[in-house]
């Protein structure tokens, strides 16, 4: 005979699998979600490019960031993780990526970024490849939904070129 | 509960799940909200939980009518080869549904 134990158990598990079949449908319809998103980076100020004592090139910057994200956010997006790069080619690498400034982007309200910001993490080159380069700011955007898969997207800003020789 | 009883809450169960979660999803997109989803989906689990879990009255409706012992006294089991093979057959692979009462 089915006993009542049976029956939760055959209803939570369907329960379940029914949730997961939601979490997956909101998950797919933000694979049909374009984005239009606008933003503008330049460096305002070189503070700092020197050789540090180990030959690494470090470089502070200062920069302005103006970004709205709004339209990265739908129904099911819990938060939008956005960061800066410096992005640049030299001998040893085609590709350099340097993270200089990261936000986390809680909720709709507060995605339309209009700030001017030092560099939270330096532009330190693995070498000292740096004087004279063309360096090129790509903003990321990493969006991670409530349930289901996390979008990343990247979009090229500006480009600006180091001086040829060191600060101090 | 009953067989038909048995049937009734399995149907039940699986029809108001899958319509709470269709019903949730639909209102968790219109509103734009993830959590409500969530709220409408967990009451839809709750409320066919309470349908199908207890074992209410009306899935009790079509009970099993067994043969009365003095019935089964008055006709004995046949000796016949015959019926022995059939009888054999039967206790191997008993029709089940035979046994089940009638619906209604």
């Amino acid at each position: 005979m089915q006993s009542w134990v049976q029956r939760l158990l055959t209803t939570a598990t369907t329960a379940a699998l029914l949730l997961l079949a939601a979490c997956c449908a909101a998950s797919a319809l933000d694979a049909f979600h374009v984005p239009s998103v606008q933003a503008q980076a330049h460096v305002t100020k070189i503070n700092r490019f020197h050789k540090q004592l180990n030959g690494n090139d470090k470089v502070t910057l200062t920069f302005n960031v103006s970004a709205n994200l709004e339209s990265l956010f739908t129904w099911s997006t819990k938060q939008v993780f956005v960061f800066l790069t410096a992005e640049y080619e030299n001998s040893k690498n085609s590709l350099n990526q340097v993270s200089l400034w990261d936000h986390i982007i809680p909720d709709k309200d507060k995605a339309n970024l209009q700030v001017e910001v030092k560099s939270k993490y330096p532009l330190i080159d693995q070498g000292s490849s740096l004087r004279g380069k063309k360096v090129q700011l790509v903003l990321h955007w990493h969006v991670m939904p409530k349930a289901g898969v996390m979008i990343r997207d990247r979009m090229a800003l500006s480009e600006f070129n180091l001086p040829d020789s060191y600060t101090s | 509960m009953d067989w038909q009883g048995q049937k009734l809450a399995e149907m039940l169960m699986q029809l108001l799940l899958v319509a709470s979660a269709v019903a949730a999803f639909v209102v968790g997109y219109a509103m734009a909200d993830f959590q409500l989803m969530l709220l409408v989906y967990a009451g839809g689990v709750v409320l066919t939980a309470l349908v199908t879990v207890p074992n209410w009255p009306f899935f009790n409706r079509h009970p099993l009518k067994w043969l009365d012992a003095a019935e089964a006294d008055r006709h004995p089991r046949p000796q016949s080869l015959a019926n022995k093979v059939v009888l054999a057959a039967l206790w191997c692979c008993p029709p089940y549904d035979k046994f089940s009462a009638p619906a209604g």
